[in-house]
């Protein structure tokens, strides 16, 4: 559009027209997709923005303009910025775990071993069970009384007495992350073992014959190709993480305390056990503008990281 | 008017008008009842799954469809998602479910958007067989009673239901109780009846071996079957993060004589009281110190400790619901009431059965509502697990040694139980409250803080909510 405004030719009427024309049928082209996107993404965010300035009961009388009450209460809340360090914390001990493990694991898988197949097959399993499934399982896993994890500690002498993993803050952690990298560290591993099967070899051999080890070729060969995929990986987790929300309200419900509680959690108690609209409004909105700011510099990393494709 | 009336009446002619006004009115139908409307193809009724025993009503189906000739199509869920479906509902205004079961915490929330039915229940052809009188006073006060525009505040208790009281009160009827769940105190009755138990516990105590009256004998029985190396604890406490630990503390708060409301009708905290403090520090002291609660109570629900008791771990506990044993622990279960202190009160709350104020068949969904709750449908749900809401199906239940087969005394501590129960405080923000005071009372459990630290704090946490909610202190 840039290089035909620059012609000039938009000047000649007639073909001034026939742009009009194009431009017309561009529109009425995009026009259900705009329409589409109107309807499920701008209509609900202009609400969603319109309620979180207002006391919304859905239930009965009293919904009112508050102005900017419902974000001072969610600003002024002590409890909303535990509940953001928590997800932060969450966010960042998961997606590094996975990182570290999903690599190892494609280092190992990519190897041309008979069984390869079959442990790579094993290894996406936990990827198809439901969040919530998982999480009633690791429940039973590590229920104190009869679950299998404590069980066998005590059985191999580790422990003496059964851990009480969910009411404990520090087990607690160890639980939530520990389900959140069995359920997607074999992600990070399928996205790296696709990169991996297209590391050239030519490199490779020369820096072999140049008398490179192991470490020098994964250091200087392998981990420089994987950088992209490592940072797609990465871009791809975080925002998956900072969305999750079924396996922590079933594994710890937030406990021990409120130990656990990470944003959603919350933001599910006052939307959808509250009914105070607002107030969730405010809060998923300042979330939303915090997202956007960690998701921006990511995506920049990944634009820094992925250079090497385009070349 | 009445007096130019008189001007061209004669006084005979005036008494001959109103008797025949009188007469006339006395044989009307009712205005709003009059004509029965037209009955409906099915009704949609949204129910609980386990929280209301499900299994009761639906058992109850067959005989509903040959008593009105048409369908209930039940659908039930469990309490989150139950809660949200009820919520979003009524929020939008839908007319899909004709009747849904509404549990007692919702309630304030709801006042605006449940149909109240109390000119249904006064209405003498509607409501000729319903025997209003026959349900609990208490639980029916405490479920169903409501004012629609200050849903806080009770109805002042009495010993019968009147719902021409009710309304002359300026409350309402929102529905009509179906489950009433209330604490009771399960114990191992093969443990307690066992002679060799017996007498190593006088041996002990110096006492007989029964189930604990008073909260210093809970303590003393459960620490004498507490022996780890055989797995075996005294009891249960549902101390995990959830509504349940609320339920635990404010009925030992009852106990040790403070308000189990824990807020009372002035909008005040009185649950960070010294009573509070005495009861949280017997609860944790129950788990830290004499250590009597199995491994994994601080993170125990309902469910959790109902399957702890099943497996045999413990030889008492408290729950909502009767327990029973799987096949391997070979023993038998018997109930008593919660044990008493300066005062009882266990925990309870009753579901009730409403009417969907957006409906189109609302007179049909009351006398839907009206059969399920009825008599002889609660006598016979008996077997299948519901905890009847009616004295006289208490009654029958005491009555019937099929029963008492199955459900030993469970039937006859609960109807006590009830008689003594303390319900929730009436807000509207509930849940926020709730998860306040359990946050507290888990971080106690757990020992991260101390009854008294931790009760200020929720008790402050408590104030904002209700200041944020619109509830000023009177």
């Amino acid at each position: 559009m840039t290089a035909h405004g620059a012609t000039g030719e938009l000047k000649a009427p007639a073909r001034g027209l026939r742009l009009s024309r194009d431009a017309a049928l561009g529109w009425l082209l995009m026009s259900p997709a705009l329409l589409l996107l109107a309807t499920m993404a701008i209509a609900p965010a202009i609400y969603l923005v319109y309620v979180s300035f207002r006391h919304e009961n859905l239930l009965g009388p009293g919904s009112a303009y508050v102005g900017l009450q419902n974000y001072a209460r969610v600003l002024s809340d002590a409890g909303a910025w535990s509940d953001a360090l928590s997800t932060l914390q969450f966010v960042v001990l998961s997606v590094a775990i996975e990182m570290a493990l999903g690599l190892g694991l494609a280092l190992l898988l990519n190897r041309r071993l008979p069984e390869t197949n079959l442990l790579t097959a094993l290894f996406i399993l936990p990827l198809g069970v439901a969040p919530v499934v998982s999480a009633l399982v690791f429940r039973v896993l590590l229920d104190p009384a009869y679950g299998w994890i404590d069980y066998y500690l005590q059985s191999w002498g580790l422990i003496a007495e059964p851990i009480d993993w969910l009411g404990n803050p520090v087990t607690a952690w160890v639980a939530v992350i520990g389900l959140d990298v069995w359920q997607w560290t074999p992600f990070v591993t399928l996205i790296l073992l696709a990169a991996l099967s297209g590391v050239p070899s030519e490199p490779k051999e020369a820096a072999i014959l140049d008398g490179a080890g192991p470490l020098a070729l994964f250091w200087h060969i392998t981990l420089p190709f994987l950088r992209p995929f490592l940072a797609i990986a990465a871009v791809l987790r975080v925002i998956e993480a900072f969305k999750t929300f079924g396996s922590i309200f079933v594994l710890t419900g937030g406990g021990p305390g409120a130990s656990t509680e990470v944003v959603n959690l919350t933001l599910y108690r006052i939307a959808l056990q509250d009914f105070d609209i607002g107030a969730a409004a405010a809060l998923g909105l300042v979330f939303l503008a915090f997202l956007s700011i960690i998701t921006s510099q990511l995506v920049k990393a990944l634009g820094r990281n992925t250079d090497i494709l385009e070349d | 008017m009445i007096d130019n009336l008189g001007a061209y009446l004669s006084r005979r002619n005036f008494l001959a008008l109103g008797a025949s006004l009188a007469g006339a009115a006395a044989f009307a139908p009712r205005p709003a009842f009059a004509a029965a409307a037209a009955k409906p193809a099915s009704l949609n009724m949204l129910y609980a799954t386990s929280e209301a025993d499900s299994d009761a009503i639906k058992a109850a189906l067959p005989d509903f469809k040959a008593a009105f000739g048409f369908d209930v199509n039940l659908e039930t869920m469990p309490y989150n998602a139950l809660q949200q479906k009820v919520f979003a509902e009524l929020a939008s205004s839908s007319p899909y479910y004709d009747a849904m079961i509404v549990d007692t915490p919702w309630m304030p929330a709801l006042t605006n958007k449940i149909e109240p039915i109390t000119d249904m229940t006064l209405d003498s052809e509607l409501s000729g067989d319903l025997d209003i009188k026959d349900f609990i006073a208490k639980v029916f006060f405490d479920t169903a009673v409501f004012k629609r525009d200050a849903s806080n505040q009770h109805f002042p208790a009495t010993d019968t239901v009147d719902p021409a009281a009710i309304k002359a009160a300026g409350f309402e009827i929102f529905g009509l109780p179906i489950q009433a769940n209330v604490l009771t105190l399960a114990y191992r009755k093969d443990l307690f009846d066992d002679p060799a138990h017996q007498q190593a516990y006088k041996a002990k105590t110096g006492k007989d071996l029964a189930p604990p009256a008073d909260w210093d004998e809970f303590a003393a029985v459960a620490a004498y079957f507490t022996d780890p190396s055989k797995r075996r604890w005294g009891t249960t406490l549902m101390a995990g993060a959830g509504d349940w630990a609320t339920d635990d503390f404010k009925t030992l708060l009852a106990g040790f004589g403070g308000d189990g409301h824990m807020i009372d009708d002035k909008f005040e905290t009185v649950f960070d009281s010294p009573e509070g403090v005495a009861a949280l520090t017997y609860y944790a002291d129950l788990i830290d110190t004499r250590k009597v609660t199995p491994p994994g109570t601080t993170s125990a629900s309902w469910d959790n400790v109902a399957t702890s008791f099943a497996d045999g771990l413990t030889a008492m506990s408290m729950n909502y619901h009767d327990l029973s044993l799987i096949p391997t622990v070979k023993g038998s279960v018997a109930y008593a009431e919660i044990p008493r202190g300066k005062s009882v009160g266990p925990h309870f709350g009753t579901w009730m059965l409403s009417v969907n104020s957006f409906s189109k068949n609302k007179e049909w969904a009351y006398r839907a509502i009206k059969w399920f709750t009825s008599a002889a449908t609660q006598t016979k749900a008996l077997a299948h697990q519901l905890h009847p809401t009616r004295a006289s199906v208490y009654a029958a239940a005491a009555a019937d040694p099929a029963l008492s087969a199955k459900f030993g005394n469970f039937y006859d501590v609960l109807g006590k139980s009830l008689a003594v129960g303390v319900g929730r405080p009436r807000l509207t923000n509930y849940g926020d409250v709730d998860r306040a005071i359990w946050v507290a009372v888990n971080n106690v459990a757990r020992g991260a803080a101390k009854p008294e630290d931790a009760l200020k704090k929720a008790a402050g946490e408590v104030r904002e909510l209700l200041k944020q909610a619109g509830y000023k202190a009177i």
